[in-house]
């Protein structure tokens, strides 16, 4: 945290040369305003952060250190009180195997997911700012479409379409007299679950890298081509390394989206047997918080997922950071 | 299990969708009372359809006790919602629990002790000593007053037994034999499935064979899932899986009810409020299903088991525990108002005289040709083994959701996963702190 | 940790000049229009895919109860309007009641919370004060905790102040969004000249009136995205309205749906009555999109700094 930060402010007028004149500052007597005007303005964010972020992860962390133990049988009122537990909780959620296996899991369907998501994202993006496509705006808007649909409604309807009897896939085999494939079983099921990640987040990611290649000025594609590069040449060599940056953002984003994945396989779990209760990390928390009733497990393995999480985005973007430098140094 | 006890209502609900829209008018509005201490509310958890119904006729007749239902998703998730709303104060009055949720709920201390406000109304009588015993755990205090109960049967297509020659099953053996001549007959077909997602079901079948999970021993608990009866039923269904003589997904999907319509699944073992399940799930079918008694371990026995069946509980927050512990003494035996219920919601109500009264006359719509419907459940009913819940019922089922989902995937041993289920159980309880015996 | 460092794409939006339907392309005329066929096709194919769900929605909303599962999959029904009105009756048309809940939560929810993001945007990129870094860095983790787990925190808070079970359980705890400030830092950064703020203090305009006159107006476009960007995270929001309310009156048609839905289980007459309120469901939010990506997407962002 204490690295010197490249701020969103201080990089877009680097990155934006064409205006970065019309940017340049005016050091005036007052740089940067009165003293408490910012915070003035940081004050309604820092309350609601207080309220409603910090207490409840403050509570969340607290409850993780606390348990519950019962006198007796643990019947009628004054059975139970709330105790210390020291790292016990941790202790547990660290040794439990299903903590692993499903962390393990969601490596492996995560490492479905953001290839193929991201690398469909940038492909349509990347024929989207071709030339001469026909029906750009209908494939932009299509594309994007999954994007208002919520995520408990989409694991919904591909579940619906997953199902043999109402399957196209299977008619279309049944059709051929071909074997039907259990689309809910064994590793079909990773691609079944990878596919409604996939399917709601390609639009999303696609229009952040079309954003940015939008941005590319121009002047630089007639540059490639007076050199002779082709169309595929100029999207190699040019586009793709420009909007690296935006690729760095939306693997950030998609891989923080795969780790705290809840909503498919929950939605899914009813129509199989092989989509256990404990399938991905967070759907452990849940089955603790929610269905055994033990929310201080629950905050505790919530605490461990919340710093693996800050670690390895922390981590990444330390190195995304330096890499950038790197290249701006060049 | 969530869906098991809101499939006891479900065929009226989807006539009242269809029909009429019903909801109801919204009970007796206030204003009129001049009473010294004003009108109370309770506000009241449920997800049951046709309670409303219920309710209605209750504020129509007690203005000064007003009676709110809020409708719920129900299921397990709604046992910690409650109780994370006990442990704010926000619980509700009212609670719709289902009997095994209920040690969860009174070692939470979320339920009040009613025996009291019921002193002397005989409210016990209304109620067989089996259903009783499960809302005062077997003490001097009372829980809950039973609303609806789940004995099994064994339902199957009269008109497919009958094409291939198939006799109604009285044990289990004749069950699995019949299993198997179905597979021989018709290859497309299955008799039925094993169903891991509803820990429900498994429970029911275990206490037919006479598992007790839960029981105490002085201050301890003691768990015996992986016990001589369980390990009985879970051996007979595992080997019917792995041998594929029955199919083994779970119930309750979309492919299990084309299964059903289709007759790709010609019987199904489940609780008296099936045909409301059915109606819908597999409304094709309408008229070619009998119901006979559940198969037995013992020939010439007449034991069941119990799957689903809720309770009404008042909880410690209310401040009228009283008028709230009349309320539930009253919707759950009050004739008028289980009428209201069996007819909207398709119950099976738990209190005695109901079972046999005026509204259970005529047998369910879908069971049209079987006018002796109601009196072959009472038979079953009147075998009903006890069951023994425990505190932490929602560790064992989901995992045996997990243990047996996977076992059931792989066609392999059952005893291992029960194995799994006990030992889950046991570690739970003592991490908890109980003290658990042997 | 900071979020930082991706930004220049997004930020660096400075306007390709010229025409806008062909932006990377030569100038029109120098080669003849032919249609790219691999791209077109490209594009087409994933629209398609794109399209497989929502289609199936579309048509299985129009298929009456048993239908659904006996014909083929993207034959049209008969039942649209019946599913449609058997909705509306179900429990008198408390499905209607939950999707007006679901707009007041949304639009409410994304306006402060777009509000509150222009505030602290605006600070963030336009002022050097202490602890700038460090606010923004502690703002962005909140997103790391998984909603999951700070949702019965919330509601147990919640409950202290006498709140749960109220509209402002849910409202209140959707209006910070790391995610909605983040851009609009960004976008503050990008759209606001320094020079036009600096020669307002100097004409001896007060901070709150340069927000409002001159940093306000350019951040519009952007703002239009965070708003966007918080309508759907409200409205597709289950969790916390799941945990903290239990008045079906207030449910949002998330809960609503997922109520339905539970109880579709067991009673499959229901599931035609939950496909056909997914479809209603998603149909405000297309709408929304397809009425403000005018002003949304490519306009905003790269002609944010045109002014």
């Amino acid at each position: 945290m204490n690295t010197p930060v490249k701020t969103p402010d201080s990089s877009a007028a680097g990155a934006s040369a064409p205006t970065a004149p019309r940017t340049r500052r005016v050091r005036g007597a007052r740089v940067g305003g009165p003293r408490s005007a910012p915070y003035a303005f940081l004050l309604p964010a820092v309350l609601l952060f207080v309220a409603f972020f910090a207490l409840p992860i403050g509570y969340a962390v607290w409850l993780s250190f606390r348990k519950v133990e019962v006198q007796g049988l643990g019947l009628g009122s004054g059975g139970r009180r709330e105790v210390w537990a020291g790292l016990s909780n941790y202790a547990g959620a660290l040794t439990d195997p299903e903590l692993l296996a499903g962390a393990l899991r969601v490596l492996g369907y995560g490492m479905i997911v953001v290839p193929t998501m991201l690398g469909l994202a940038l492909l349509f993006a990347l024929m989207l700012d071709a030339d001469r496509v026909a029906g750009r705006r209908f494939a932009r808007l299509t594309i994007f479409l999954p994007y208002a649909v919520p995520g408990v409604i989409a694991a919904l309807l591909w579940g619906f379409l997953y199902l043999p009897s109402v399957s196209p896939l299977h008619f279309a085999l049944d059709r051929l007299g071909l074997p039907q494939p259990d689309l809910l079983g064994g590793g079909a099921l990773f691609i079944a679950l990878s596919n409604i990640a996939v399917w709601g987040g390609t639009g999303f990611n696609m229009i952040v890298i079309y954003t940015a290649l939008r941005a590319i000025p121009p002047e630089i594609y007639e540059a490639a081509r007076l050199d002779g590069c082709s169309q595929r040449q100029i999207a190699w060599r040019i586009k793709i390394p420009m909007v690296a940056p935006s690729l760095v953002l939306t693997f950030f984003f998609s891989v923080i989206a795969t780790l705290q994945v809840f909503n498919e396989p929950t939605t899914l779990r009813p129509l199989t047997n092989n989509l256990s209760t404990t399938w991905s990390p967070l759907m452990k928390v849940y089955q603790d918080a929610f269905v055994r009733g033990n929310i201080h497990s629950a905050a505790a393995t919530a605490v461990i997922i919340a710093l693996v999480t800050l670690v390895l985005s922390f981590g990444f973007l330390r190195l995304a950071n330096s890499r950038t430098r790197q290249e701006e140094s060049r | 299990m969530n869906h098991r006890a809101v499939a006891v209502c479900t065929a009226a609900l989807v006539s009242a969708v269809a029909l009429t829209g019903c909801g109801g008018d919204s009970g007796g509005n206030g204003g009129s009372s001049s009473d010294a201490s004003g009108p109370i509310t309770l506000e009241y958890w449920a997800w049951a359809p046709g309670l409303e119904q219920a309710v209605a006729l209750w504020n129509e007749a007690n203005p000064d006790v007003r009676v709110v239902v809020k409708n719920q998703a129900g299921g397990d998730d709604l046992v910690t919602r409650v109780v994370t709303a006990a442990q704010a104060g926000e619980a509700p009055d009212l609670v719709q629990a289902e009997y095994q949720a209920l040690p969860t709920l009174i070692s939470n201390d979320v339920l009040a002790d009613i025996s009291d406000h019921l002193e002397g109304t005989g409210t016990a009588e209304e109620f067989s000593e089996g259903l009783w015993q499960q809302v005062t755990l077997g003490t001097d205090a009372l829980y809950a007053i039973p609303q609806d109960s789940g004995p099994l049967m064994f339902y199957y297509r009269h008109d497919l037994f009958e094409e291939y020659g198939l006799e109604v099953p009285t044990t289990w053996d004749e069950f699995a034999d019949t299993a198997r001549a179905l597979r021989d007959a018709a290859p497309d077909r299955y008799l039925t499935t094993f169903s891991a997602q509803d820990a429900g079901l498994f429970a029911g079948l275990s206490q037919q064979a006479g598992a007790q999970w839960w029981t105490t021993e002085g201050e301890s608990w003691r768990v015996a899932i992986d016990d001589e009866p369980t390990r009985r039923v879970a051996e007979f269904w595992g080997g019917l899986v792995a041998e594929d003589a029955i199919h083994n997904e779970p119930m309750y999907t979309p492919a299990w009810n084309q299964a059903l319509n289709t007759g790709e699944q010609i019987a199904w073992v489940s609780a008296v409020w099936a045909p409301g399940v059915l109606a819908s799930s597999a409304e094709d079918t309408a008229g070619q299903w009998a119901v006979a008694p559940l198969p037995q371990w013992e020939a010439g026995g007449n034991a069941t088991g119990s799957w689903g069946g809720s309770t009404t509980a008042v909880t410690n927050d209310s401040d009228h525990a009283e008028a709230a512990a009349k309320f539930a003494a009253w919707i759950n035996t009050d004739p008028e108002a289980l009428a209201t219920m069996v007819r909207e919601g398709g119950i099976y109500p738990a209190a005695t005289a109901a079972q046999t009264g005026d509204a259970l006359a005529e047998p369910p719509a879908f069971f049209a040709d079987q006018p002796d419907f109601y009196e072959i459940a009472a038979g079953v009913a009147e075998g009903t083994a006890p069951a023994a819940w425990g505190p932490n019922v929602n560790v064992a089922y989901s995992t045996f959701n997990d243990a047996f989902g996977s076992a059931a995937s792989a066609r392999s041993d059952f005893g291992a996963a029960l194995a799994e289920v006990q030992n889950a159980t046991v570690a739970d309880l003592e991490r908890q702190g109980f003290r658990v015996a042997g | 940790m900071s979020v930082g460092a991706p930004a220049p794409t997004v930020a660096a939006g400075t306007p390709p000049p010229g025409d806008r339907s062909a932006p990377a392309g030569p100038p029109a005329g120098r080669r003849p229009r032919r249609i790219a066929l691999l791209p077109s096709a490209v594009l087409l194919l994933g629209a398609l895919y794109c399209l497989i769900p929502v289609t199936w929605v579309l048509i299985a909303s129009t298929k009456a109860g048993r239908e659904l599962f006996s014909t083929f999959t993207f034959l049209p029904g008969t039942g649209l309007w019946g599913n449609i009105s058997d909705l509306s009756a179900y429990r008198d048309g408390v499905y209607w009641t939950w999707m007006a809940n679901s707009a007041l939560y949304a639009g409410v929810g994304a306006l402060l919370s777009t509000a509150v993001s222009a505030f602290a945007g605006y600070a963030l990129a336009m002022y050097r004060f202490r602890g700038r870094e460090s606010i923004f860095n502690v703002l962005l983790a909140g997103v790391l905790m998984p909603p999951v787990i700070l949702a019965v925190p919330q509601y147990l808070l919640m409950a202290q102040v006498g709140l749960a079970g109220t509209r402002w359980s849910v409202l209140l705890p959707v209006v910070l969004s790391p995610y909605g400030i983040y851009l609009a830092r960004i976008y503050a950064a990008a759209a606001v000249p320094r020079d036009v703020v600096e020669s307002g203090r100097i004409d001896g305009a007060g901070e709150w009136r340069i927000f409002r006159s001159i940093g306000l107006p350019m951040m519009l476009p952007g703002l239009v995205t965070v708003f966007l960007f918080q309508f759907v995270a409200i409205w597709n929001n289950f969790l916390l309205p799941y945990i903290m309310l239990s008045d079906d009156e207030r449910f949002p048609i998330t809960l609503g749906l997922f109520t339905l839905l539970n109880q579709g289980a067991s009673a499959p007459a229901l599931y035609t009555l939950v496909i056909t309120g997914s479809l209603l469901a998603i149909l405000p939010l297309i709408a929304l999109f397809l009425v403000i990506q005018r002003f949304w997407s490519l306009d905003l962002l790269s002609g944010a700094v045109k002014s």
